[in-house]
């Protein structure tokens, strides 16, 4: 691309926390709602006593909007109770991402009233607080400056947009979301798609929702002479490309046609171009949020998110990767999160390739051979636990660990999955002796692949190899 | 700290200097003396340690606030008398200095609530702005002259009074009796969630508010959020309401009877219940009251010993028994002993349900009777709150002191306060 752009970007992430001002669970519902509630909301005046431009522009839909609700939702998103103290895990996962992108972190902040009145927000307005800001991510071009990082609720779930009756869920309303915008340091779409990958990195390594829906990216993106344009709702960061540089064309166009050009909001399409959706909203309609007192970051509070730091993917990556596990062990670990529970599995046996096999391979391979749908609900960590307990304490051997699995999915419970009974060195002598008669002439593998299969989980190859190692003689 | 060139008052846009670099914003009020709270070009506040701060300087003024739309009265509609009191209702947050300021300006009352001026031409009157936990009886007097100067002025249409939640159910009460019986509606009303968000109940209350002020309901009635929705609102009697949550719009219910009415923002009324219609008269305002009156509540195991403090500060006491109005009537702590030694005394006891819903019954159990005996009148199924205004109201009358005026008084269906036909459906609604 020749022309030069100026873009950042802002990009959105769900906290895995309660909600961020009540103690509802972060829980999407699809069932039924148990209660609807209707509602009308009115352009309001900002600080400076005028009505925001985008709040006026919305609120003159005079629309008709209704909330479904459920018993995982509260009189507060309702806007019936007025907001609870800010979530603390929410802040400590904020801050955290701050530490994580070198942010300075503000030391006494006010929660805000951010004026919206699409009716995605049954108060009006979303909930945001600053957080930190000036901080940098590191990419091949040079330094990314973070602008702000903010702490805000997500707002309430659109079902339909049927003319004048809007309606929205209120199970999505209020969960923790964190919003980080970049500085327009942005040289190109390339570019945007790396830094818009290298804080995905950093948001995955903390505590946050993961899957579709839970991270949302706006780009803002300017050419010289044109005002800032602000591009939302990509969910797939590959079309992030094409979207600016089908942006950028239509900014050059409208820069020869020399009409008036204004700042505003639109909305990306699956197929590269946007679509206007509103004037692009000022200061205005930003006030502060009189329920609650102001918001104090201590250094203890800093101090404790330093200490509970979570390490970066890529450091992971490059932590299991020294311990000697495959790439594909290693993915398979990090796609699982299962790092934690990793580390404390190789305290009981440290040896990280054994235990990635009965953590990760063997599950699967059980798992897709007697068809579960969820291996992970039946071998749960607590039984891969106990199976490990179990090699350890010399109670069963590692050739068993496959069948004491199998039999726990077959429906055993672990005490009578771990009661093997075993063969005498005897009668397998008997076997082979037998076996090496009727079949001469094979192989040490091949007597000992036929004895296993003859006695399953029976017999140790230990036991097996050293039989055939005196008959074979 | 240095000594800035100008005194920076919020509102001023100012520079800040710290310990390691400056900081431009709006200065705003704070209500943390160490805190110094400004405003950053992107809309969010940041608030700073005073200590930290080495040098503030002023690099522009605070602007005042142009009002762009100016509202007129046309002299062609209703005129409606909108009495302010304070409250949740009339507070605006002024966000350009971060402090809550009281409306009484009807320009900035047209700003927020438009709707109400294109019904009616409406006059502001502002006997005081007070938050209603902060009122006593001497404030309802003064609402009572006010609204009854209104009523007798005949170009005005009906009245409106806007107060705070917490203690707007005592004056209406205050209001139904002080007023006496009307020739034209007298609205109060309230909002739960302030003015400045969109989601403020307070459109629906006043503009429902405003038709009921236009209608023919000569009552003193609460008017607002029937439930949470933003469809209709409740007209309910001035003596059986009571605020029965923190923080619902829908928070005023009708107890022990049903709605007057119910008011759509269109206009549309659906009647429900039987009321006083709109007259010629002149009304009489009537606002004596006696504050030797006290609420108290009855609580297990509670001694009787507390009697003796009434005695002494008050003439009456309006006390919540239990069930169908019961108190300890046996062992250490019984009342029946001290009850009747402070009623011989002079002190008037009346006897409402804690229960709130439902009426009081003397006769289905010993402890009612003997409490009777001893000289305690039972209010049937009137609301705690409606007792003691109503007792503080009777008591100011001369013409009603003595123990049988009082009781005859108090036992009167002055204000639509007591219900002899409990329905079925008069419950939690």
């Amino acid at each position: 691309m020749s022309v030069k752009i100026k873009s950042g970007l802002e990009i959105h992430q769900q906290l895995e926390t309660h909600k961020l001002f009540c103690n509802c669970p972060s829980v999407l519902r699809n069932d039924e709602p148990e209660f609807e509630v209707s509602r009308k909301l009115h352009a309001v005046a900002g600080e400076s006593g005028e009505i925001d431009v985008a709040a006026k522009h919305e609120a003159e839909l005079d629309k008709k909007f209704v909330y479904q609700g459920y018993g995982t939702t509260c009189l507060v998103e309702l806007d019936e109770e007025p907001p609870h103290l800010i979530n603390q895990e929410a802040l400590q996962t904020t801050l955290h991402i701050a530490l994580l992108l070198n942010c300075e972190i503000m030391s006494i902040a006010q929660i805000m009233r951010k004026t919206v009145v699409d009716g995605s927000n049954t108060s009006g307005f979303q909930r945001t607080v600053l957080i930190a800001r000036n901080g940098y991510v590191e990419t091949s071009l040079g330094k990314v400056g973070i602008n702000a990082l903010l702490l805000e609720e997500d707002s309430a779930r659109p079902v339909n947009d049927d003319g004048d009756l809007k309606i929205y869920k209120l199970d999505r309303l209020g969960v923790p979301l964190v919003e980080i915008a970049t500085e327009p340091d942005i040289k190109s779409a390339e570019h945007a798609k790396e830094t818009a990958l290298l804080i995905g990195d950093i948001l995955r390594s903390c505590k946050v929702k993961r899957g579709i829906g839970t991270i949302r990216q706006d780009v803002n993106i300017s050419i010289p002479g044109h005002p800032r344009i602000e591009i939302k709702g990509f969910q797939d960061p590959k079309m992030m490309i094409k979207t600016v540089e089908v942006e950028v064309e239509r900014q050059e166009k409208n820069l020869k046609s020399g009409k008036d050009l204004k700042s505003e909001v639109r909305g990306a399409l699956p197929d590269g171009s946007s679509k206007f959706q509103r004037p692009m909203p000022g200061a205005s309609r930003m006030y502060p949020e009189t329920d609650l007192p102001l918001l104090r970051i201590s250094r203890d509070i800093i101090n404790d998110a330093k200490r509970t730091l979570p390490k970066l993917r890529s450091e992971i990556n490059e932590e299991l990767r020294k311990t000697g596990l495959s790439e594909n062990m290693v993915k398979a670990i990090l796609k699982e999160n299962k790092v934690e529970e990793f580390k404390a599995l190789l305290v009981i046996i440290d040896e990280p390739v054994f235990v990635a096999q009965v953590m990760i391979e063997l599950p699967r391979e059980i798992g897709a051979h007697e068809s579960v749908e969820d291996i992970n609900k039946v071998l749960t960590m607590d039984i891969i636990e106990s199976v490990l307990q179990a090699v350890n304490g010399k109670k069963i051997s590692r050739s068993d660990v496959k069948h004491v699995m199998e039999e726990i999915v077959k429906g055993k419970s672990f005490d009578e999955a771990v009661k093997i009974e075993k063969v005498g060195v005897g009668e397998i002598e008997s076997y082979v002796a037998k076996l090496i008669k009727e079949k001469p002439g094979l192989s040490v593998g091949g007597y000992m692949g036929l004895v296993m299969k003859e006695f399953k989980g029976k017999v140790g190859g230990k036991d097996v190899g050293e039989v055939l190692g005196k008959l074979m003689k | 700290m240095k000594k800035p060139f100008k005194k920076p008052e919020p509102g001023d846009k100012v520079e800040i200097t710290l310990e390691n670099g400056k900081e431009i914003g709006v200065l705003l009020e704070s209500h943390d003396r160490g805190v110094l709270l400004l405003k950053l070009g992107s809309g969010y506040n940041l608030g700073f340690k005073k200590e930290d701060v080495s040098e503030i300087v002023v690099l522009e003024k605070g602007g005042v606030v142009k009002v762009d739309e100016e509202f007129k009265i046309s002299g062609k509609k209703p005129v409606i008398d909108f009495i302010l009191t304070g409250g949740t209702i009339s507070s605006k947050l002024d966000a350009s200095t971060g402090g809550v300021k009281d409306l009484t300006d009807a320009n900035e009352l047209f700003k927020l609530y438009p709707e109400i001026f294109e019904l009616c031409d409406v006059r502001i009157k502002t006997p005081f702005m007070k938050a209603s936990e902060n009122m006593d009886s001497k404030d309802w007097a003064r609402i009572a002259k006010l609204v009854g100067k209104s009523l007798n002025d005949s170009s005005v249409k009906g009245v409106i009074v806007s107060h705070g939640t917490d203690f707007l159910h005592y004056t209406s009460s205050a209001l139904s009796f002080m007023l006496g019986k009307l020739n034209k509606p007298v609205v109060l009303t309230y909002s739960q969630r302030s003015s400045d968000r969109g989601s403020s109940d307070s459109r629906l209350n006043l503009i429902c508010s405003a038709h009921v002020a236009l209608s023919d309901v000569a009552e003193v009635s609460l008017v607002g959020h029937a439930s949470s929705d933003d469809d209709y609102c409740y007209v309910l009697r001035g003596t059986k309401v009571r605020k029965m949550h923190t923080s619902r719009r829908d928070t005023f219910r009708p107890v022990n009877c049903k709605p007057l009415a119910k008011v759509w923002g269109d206009g549309k009324m659906e009647v429900v219940s039987e009321y006083n219609k709109r007259g010629k008269g002149k009304i009489e305002v009537d606002s004596l009251f006696d504050d030797r009156v006290a609420l108290m509540k009855f609580y297990p195991g509670q001694s009787p010993k507390i009697l003796d403090y009434y005695r002494k500060n008050y003439r009456g006491i309006v006390v919540e028994m239990s069930g169908l109005g019961h108190v300890i009537t046996e062992g250490k702590n019984n009342w029946l002993p001290k009850l009747k030694e402070v009623i011989g005394k002079g002190l008037f006891v009346y006897a409402v349900p804690q229960t709130l819903y439902g009426r009081l019954d003397p006769y289905v159990y010993s402890a009612g009777r003997k409490l009777q005996d001893v000289g305690v009148v039972f209010l049937n199924d009137i609301l705690p709150e409606t007792g003691l205004v109503k007792l503080g109201w009777v008591l100011g009358h001369k013409m009603w002191r003595g123990s049988v005026a009082t009781k005859r008084k108090m036992l009167e269906n002055v204000s639509g306060e007591f219900n002899d036909r409990l329905g079925f459906e008069d419950w939690v609604c």
